[in-house]
C-alpha cells in the first residue's frame, strides 16, 4: 500500500481520518464495486476491523507497520482464531515485540500454547521475550519448562525465566527459585534468581499463602544476596510475620548497614497502619519503637544514637498522627525536658505537635518560654498544631491572668489557631506593652470579625509606633478578605478610605480591590473619578485585574468619559482582558467586542479584540468580524478573521 | 546493544569484564566544596543523584536539585550524546569540577553504589520501567510524570516501589505549593460540605499513541542510540522525528495515551488529593461534549472538563462540595465560593509551579525514609483515574472499575488494554 510519506499510521487523528476515508469509499462503493475491492485488498488496520481483515494482513505480503497495528487491533479484538496469524511473527526480530502484545492479551490456552511452542525454537533476547509473556499471563502450565529454563547457558534467559516463575507464584514456583538460589553460578545470576524469589513470596503472601512466603524469604535471606536483596527479604518476612515479625522488625532498626536500617524505618513508618491495619500489630509497634528509643536516650552520649532516636521519635509521631495513646504521649512528654539533648528535644516537641492533644498544651507551653529559641519556636509551632476544640478553651483559659511572659505567646496562639476569641483579645489592644499590643493586632487578623474591623483600621491608619502600623496593615488584608459580608466589609472600608490620612488611602483602596464584590467595585468606580491621580492610578490598576466581569461597565465608562482621564486606555485594556478572559455568553462578549471597536484608537487594541473573536467563534463573533470588515484600515485583518470564524461555525460540506 | 538486560543489574557484566567503555567520564577530583571545608553540607549529610533522560524538563528539574545545598549530582545518563555532555556541563559548571560521570546506558549508572536517588526525566516510554530498575537497584527515585503507560504497570510500579523500600516521588509539583495544598485540604476536610464534584482540566480528550514511521539511515548508536530510545516500546525503525518526540512517544504506552494522561497527571492527581487519595472512581464514560465525566465509589464525581475555568492559569483545578466551592490554577491564585473558607488563613500565592519544593520534600524523605507528597500511592490512583478514562475515550463507551481487583467488570476488550507487552527483554 502506497502510504504518504511521514504519515503515522498509529496517530488517532489519522485514523479518523482513515476511518472516515474508508466510510466515504464505502458510500461511493454504492455505485463502484471495484473501489470497494481495492479498500478490501490493501486497507490498513483501523480500531474498526474485523479479526478476518486483521488476519488477512497479518498473512499477507503487506507493509510490516501493517502487521504491527493489525498484531495492537488484535490484542483487543483478536480471539483464538488470530493465534496462528500472529504466532509465526514470534520469530521476526522486528514484529515479535507487536506480536507479544497480541499474544499477552488474547484470552485461552491457544495464545499461551504459542508462547509455550515458541520457547523451543527460539533463543536470546527473542526467547527472554517469550518467557516474559508467559509470566504476565500468570501461565501456571508453563512452571515445567520454566524451570528448564533456570539453568539456561545465557544468563538473560535464566533470569527471564526466574521472573515469570516470580510472577507466576504457585508454590511449586516458589520451591523451584528457592532450590535455583542454592545452585546459582555467580552472584548476578543469584541477584536475579532472589529478586524473583522475593517478588514470589510476595505474591504468595497476597494469596493468603504466608507461611510458604516466610520460608521463601528465609531462603533469600540466608543466601549470599546483595544487601537490597536482603532488606527486601527483611521487609517482606516483618510484614508477612506480623506481630511475630516485630523482633526482627528491632533487630533491623539496630543494624549498622545503612541499606538494612533503612529498610527498617521505612517499614515502620507503616506496619500495622493503612489498608492493613492491626490496632493491636500498631501497639506492639509503638512500644517496640518506644524502647528502641528509649535505648538510644540510654547511650545518648556519642555515635549515632541521637540521629537515629530522632529519625524514630519522626516514626512514632507519623504512625500516631492524630491521636496517639496515652503511653506513646507520656513517652514523648518525658523527652520534652532539659537534660534531654536539644534535637531529641525538638523532635518529642514536633511529634507531641502531630500527635498530642489538649493535655500536652501545659508542657509545651513550659518549653514555649524556653530561653532557647528554637526550643521555644518549635514549641509554639507544635501547639498551634496541636488538634481539637479543647486546645482552644485551654488556651483562652490561660489568656486569664497570664504573665508578661507568657502572654504575648498565648495571644499569638489564638491568631495561629483562629480561635474566635474576639472579646478577650480587644482589651489587649490597648495593652501598655507594645509587645502585647502587636501580637494582638496580628492575632486579630485571622479572628476579628465585622462589627469590630474598625480596631484593625484605626490601628492602621493611626498607628500607635511604626512595628504596630505594619502589623495592622496586614491584618486588615488578612481580615477583610476573609468577611462573608463582602459588600459590608467594602462598605465599612469605603468609609475610612474618606476620612484616611492621605498616605494609607491607597493602602485601604488595595484591600478594597482585593475584598471584591458590588460596593468595592462601586467604590473603585467613584475612586477613579475622584480627580486625585494617585488614587485614581491605583483604582484603574486594581480594575485592570479585576477577578469577575462586573468591573467591565466600570472600566468601559472610564475608557469613554469626556474629556477623559490619563488612564482611559488602560481601562479600555482592562476591558478587552474581561472579554478575552472570562467565561460569558457568546452574545455578550460579542458585543463588548463591538464596542471596543467604536471606541478604540489604537490598532493593538483593535487587532486584541479580533483576536478575540477568533479565539470565540460563534454566530455573534461573526457578526462583529463582518461589521470590522467594513472598518477603513481594518478590511483585511478583519476578513481574514472572519473567514477563520466562519470555517469553525460553519460545517463543511460533506463530499459526495 | 548486545545482550540487553531487562532483568539483571549490569553490575554482573561489569565484573564480568565487559566494563570498557562503561563510564565514559570517570570521576575526577572532587574540590574542597563537596568535602566539607568551606562551611558547605559534608558528604556524609550529602544526598548524591544521578540524572538519566535530562532534557528540557530534566534540566529544570536538574536545577532545582542543584539549588539543595546537601545534593551532589555525581552522574548522568542519556542515549543522546550532545545531550549527556550538555548535561555534564551544567552539572559540572555548578560543582565546579569536572566529576560528573556520563552514560548511555542508564544500568551502568544504576549499578554505581555511591548514588542515592535518581532524577529520571526521560520520556514517559521509560518512566514506568526505568523508575522500577532504579528501585530493584537501591535508588530512591524522583520521576517525571506521567509515570506510568497503563494499569497493570501503574499497580505493578506501586508495589515495587513498596517492595524495595523506594522513596518514590512523582514529578506532581503541585502537591507542595501552598495555594493547591490549601484548596485541596478544604475539600479534603470537609469545608467544602460533602464533596459533589472535582473537576480537572485534561487539555486534550483524544486518544493518541506514537506510530510507525517511514525508516531512515540510522545514527550510530554511540551519538544516538535508537534501541535504548525505544526500550520497552515495540520496535520499528529508526526514525528522526520518533527520536525527536521523546515527550510524547509512547505516552500512554498501547492506544490510549494522549492528553487526559499528560495533564491529568498532575490534574487528577490534585482531584485525589482532594478526595483524601482515595482509590480511584468505579464510573468513566466517554466524552460529551468537551466534558469526561468519572463517578467514584461514593458518588462523588471527578469531571474532566476542557472550558469554563476562572481564567487563573494552567493546570486548573475545582472542587464542589454541598457548602461551597474552590477554585485554583498555576497563576498562584484561588477563587474561593466565600471568603469565609479561609478561617483567617494566609495562603501564600506562588505562581508558575516551582518544583523546587517538591525537590526538597523528596530529598527530605530521602534522609527520613518518609512518604513525599507525590509517593507511589498516590500517584497510583491518579494514574489508575487517568488511564481507566483513556480507555472509555478509545472504546468510545464507558467501563467499569472493580476496585477490588483493578479490573473492568464484565468488559473483555477494556481489560485487554489494562495492559501491555512490553518489547523484549525488558522486563520488571
Amino acid at each position: 500500500m502506497n502510504r504518504t510519506k511521514g504519515m503515522n499510521p498509529m496517530d488517532h487523528t489519522n485514523h479518523d481520518t482513515r476511518v472516515l476515508t474508508s466510510i466515504r469509499l464505502i458510500r461511493l462503493a454504492v455505485a463502484t464495486t471495484v473501489v470497494m475491492i481495492a479498500v478490501g485488498a490493501h486497507a490498513a488496520p483501523t480500531p474498526t476491523s474485523t479479526e478476518a481483515e486483521l488476519i488477512a494482513i497479518l498473512q499477507g505480503d503487506g507493509p510490516e507497520a501493517d502487521k504491527a497495528l493489525a498484531c495492537k487491533f488484535a490484542a483487543v479484538n483478536g480471539s483464538r482464531a488470530a493465534v496462528p496469524a500472529v504466532a509465526p511473527l514470534l520469530r521476526n526480530p522486528r514484529l515479535a515485540s507487536w506480536a507479544r502484545i497480541a499474544l499477552e492479551a488474547i484470552p485461552g490456552d491457544e495464545a499461551a500454547a504459542a508462547l509455550r511452542e515458541a520457547t523451543g525454537t527460539l533463543d536470546s533476547r527473542l526467547l527472554t521475550g517469550v518467557i516474559a509473556s508467559l509470566g504476565v499471563r500468570g501461565d501456571a502450565a508453563a512452571v515445567p519448562l520454566l524451570a528448564g529454563k533456570l539453568a539456561a547457558e545465557d544468563a538473560e534467559v535464566a533470569a527471564a525465566a526466574a521472573w515469570s516463575l516470580g510472577r507466576i507464584a504457585t508454590p511449586e514456583a516458589g520451591l523451584l527459585l528457592a532450590g535455583a538460589l542454592e545452585k546459582a553460578a555467580s552472584p548476578a545470576r543469584l541477584d536475579a534468581v532472589a529478586e524473583a524469589a522475593v517478588l514470589c513470596a510476595a505474591n504468595l503472601h497476597a494469596a493468603g499463602k504466608g507461611e510458604e512466603a516466610v520460608a521463601l524469604y528465609g531462603v533469600v535471606r540466608a543466601a549470599d544476596v546483595s544487601e537490597q536483596r536482603r532488606a527486601e527479604a527483611i521487609r517482606g518476612t516483618i510484614i508477612a510475620k506480623g506481630r511475630e515479625g516485630i523482633p526482627l522488625l528491632v533487630e533491623t532498626l539496630a543494624s549498622p548497614t545503612k541499606r538494612l536500617a533503612n529498610m527498617a524505618v521505612f517499614t515502620a513508618r507503616d506496619l500495622g497502619r493503612g489498608d492493613a491495619a492491626d490496632a493491636t500489630l500498631a501497639a506492639e509497634v509503638d512500644s517496640a519503637l518506644l524502647k528502641v528509643i528509649d535505648g538510644a536516650i540510654d547511650a545518648a552520649s556519642g555515635g549515632n544514637a541521637v540521629p537515629r532516636a530522632v529519625l524514630l521519635i519522626d516514626v512514632l509521631a507519623e504512625r500516631n498522627a492524630g491521636g496517639a495513646r496515652e503511653p506513646v504521649v507520656a513517652a514523648l512528654t518525658r523527652m520534652l525536658s532539659a537534660p534531654n539533648p536539644k534535637p531529641l528535644r525538638l523532635a518529642a516537641i514536633e511529634a507531641l505537635g502531630r500527635a498530642g492533644d489538649a493535655a500536652v498544651v501545659g508542657p509545651l507551653l513550659i518549653a514555649a518560654a524556653d530561653e532557647d529559641p528554637g526550643i521555644a519556636d518549635t514549641a509554639r509551632a507544635a501547639v498551634a498544631s496541636l488538634p481539637g476544640a479543647a486546645v482552644d478553651r485551654e488556651i483562652v483559659a490561660r489568656l486569664q491572668g497570664a504573665d508578661a511572659k507568657i502572654l504575648p505567646v498565648l495571644v499569638e496562639l489564638v491568631g495561629r489557631r483562629r480561635i474566635a476569641a474576639v472579646a478577650a483579645l480587644l482589651p489587649l489592644a490597648s495593652h501598655p506593652e507594645e509587645k502585647v499590643r502587636t501580637a494582638t493586632i496580628v492575632a486579630l487578623g485571622p479572628t476579628v470579625d465585622l462589627a469590630n474591623l474598625d480596631v484593625l483600621v484605626a490601628a492602621a491608619t493611626a498607628p500607635k509606633s511604626p512595628g504596630e502600623g505594619e502589623a495592622a496593615r496586614t491584618a486588615v488584608r488578612e481580615a477583610s478578605v476573609r468577611m462573608p459580608d463582602r459588600d459590608g466589609c467594602a462598605g465599612k472600608l469605603a468609609t475610612a478610605l474618606e476620612k484616611a490620612p492621605a498616605e494609607a488611602k491607597v493602602m485601604l483602596l488595595d484591600v478594597i480591590g482585593e475584598v471584591g464584590g458590588t460596593k468595592a467595585v462601586e467604590t473603585m468606580a467613584t475612586v477613579a473619578r475622584s480627580g486625585d491621580e494617585a488614587l485614581e492610578d491605583a483604582a484603574t490598576r486594581l480594575l485592570g485585574k479585576w477577578m469577575t466581569a462586573d468591573a467591565a461597565p466600570v472600566l468601559l465608562g472610564l475608557a469613554t468619559a469626556e474629556p477623559g482621564g490619563k488612564f482611559k486606555t488602560r481601562a479600555l485594556r482592562g476591558y478587552i482582558r474581561i472579554a478575552r478572559q472570562f467565561v460569558l455568553p457568546d452574545g455578550e462578549r460579542a458585543e463588548m467586542c463591538r464596542k471596543v471597536l467604536a471606541v478604540a484608537q489604537e490598532d493593538a487594541d483593535r487587532k486584541a479584540v479580533l483576536e478575540i473573536l477568533v479565539r470565540y467563534p460563534s454566530g455573534a463573533t461573526l457578526a462583529v468580524a463582518e461589521e470590522a470588515a467594513k472598518m477603513p484600515g481594518l478590511e483585511a485583518e478583519a476578513t481574514k478573521a472572519a473567514n477563520e470564524i466562519r470555517a469553525k461555525v460553519q460545517p463543511a460540506k460533506k463530499a459526495g | 546493544m548486545s545482550r540487553a538486560s531487562g532483568s539483571a543489574t549490569r553490575r554482573g557484566f561489569l565484573r564480568g569484564g565487559l566494563a570498557a567503555g562503561a563510564a565514559v567520564a570517570a570521576p575526577t577530583i572532587i574540590p574542597s566544596s563537596a568535602l566539607g571545608l568551606d562551611g558547605a553540607v559534608p558528604p556524609s549529610e550529602r544526598i548524591v543523584v544521578g540524572g538519566i533522560g535530562i532534557g528540557r524538563r530534566g534540566e529544570y528539574d536538574l536545577g532545582c536539585f542543584l539549588q539543595q545545598a546537601d545534593v551532589q549530582f555525581a552522574a548522568v545518563c542519556d542515549v543522546k550524546e550532545k545531550r549527556r555532555n550538555h548535561v555534564k556541563g551544567v552539572i559540572d559548571k555548578h560543582h565546579g569540577s569536572a566529576a560528573c560521570a556520563t552514560y548511555k546506558d542508564f544500568r551502568e549508572l544504576l549499578d554505581r553504589d555511591d548514588l542515592d536517588a535518581v532524577l529520571i526525566a526521560t520520556g514517559p516510554n521509560w518512566h514506568g520501567l526505568m523508575a522500577m530498575l532504579a528501585a530493584r537497584a537501591g535508588k530512591d527515585v524522583y520521576c517525571e510524570k506521567p509515570c506510568t503507560k497503563n494499569i497493570a504497570e501503574t499497580l505493578v510500579h506501586r508495589d515495587t516501589m513498596n517492595r524495595c523500600g523506594t522513596v518514590f516521588q512523582a514529578g506532581t509539583q503541585r502537591r507542595n505549593l501552598p495555594h493547591f495544598a490549601f484548596a485541596c485540604e478544604l475539600a479534603r476536610t470537609g469545608r467544602l460540605g460533602t464533596l459533589k464534584r472535582v473537576y480537572a482540566h485534561p487539555a486534550g480528550m483524544k486518544a493518541a499513541t506514537s506510530g510507525w514511521l517511514p525508516e531512515e539511515p540510522a545514527p550510530d548508536s554511540k551519538i544516538d542510540d535508537w534501541d535504548m530510545y525505544l526500550g520497552p516500546a515495540a520496535w520499528r525503525p529508526f526514525n528522526a522525528r520518533t527520536l525527536a518526540d521523546g515527550f510524547n512517544f509512547e505516552k500512554g504506552g498501547g492506544m490510549v495515551g494522549g492528553g487526559v494522561l499528560e495533564w491529568g497527571s498532575h490534574c487528577v492527581d490534585l482531584c485525589q488529593w482532594a478526595v483524601n487519595d482515595c482509590p480511584p472512581p468505579v464510573e468513566y464514560a466517554p466524552p460529551k461534549g468537551d466534558e469526561l465525566v468519572c463517578r467514584y465509589d461514593n458518588g462523588c464525581e471527578l469531571v474532566f472538563r476542557e472550558k469554563g475555568w476562572i481564567p487563573l492559569g494552567s493546570c486548573p483545578v475545582r472542587f464542589e462540595g454541598t457548602d461551597g466551592w474552590v477554585e485554583a490554577g498555576d497563576s498562584g491564585k484561588m477563587v474561593l465560593s466565600s471568603p469565609e473558607l479561609l478561617a483567617g488563613r494566609k495562603v501564600e500565592e506562588i505562581g508558575g509551579y516551582p518544583a523546587t519544593f517538591h525537590v526538597r520534600d523528596f530529598l527530605d524523605c530521602v534522609k527520613t525514609r518518609g512518604k513525599p507528597k507525590g509517593n507511589a500511592e498516590a500517584a497510583c490512583n491518579a494514574h489508575l483515574a487517568c488511564h481507566a478514562a483513556n480507555i472509555a475515550i478509545y472504546l468510545g463507551r464507558p467501563v467499569k472499575l472493580d476496585l477490588a481487583t483493578t479490573t473492568f467488570i464484565d468488559d473483555e476488550a477494556a481489560n485487554r488494554l489494562r495492559s501491555e507487552a512490553r518489547r523484549e527483554p525488558w522486563q520488571a
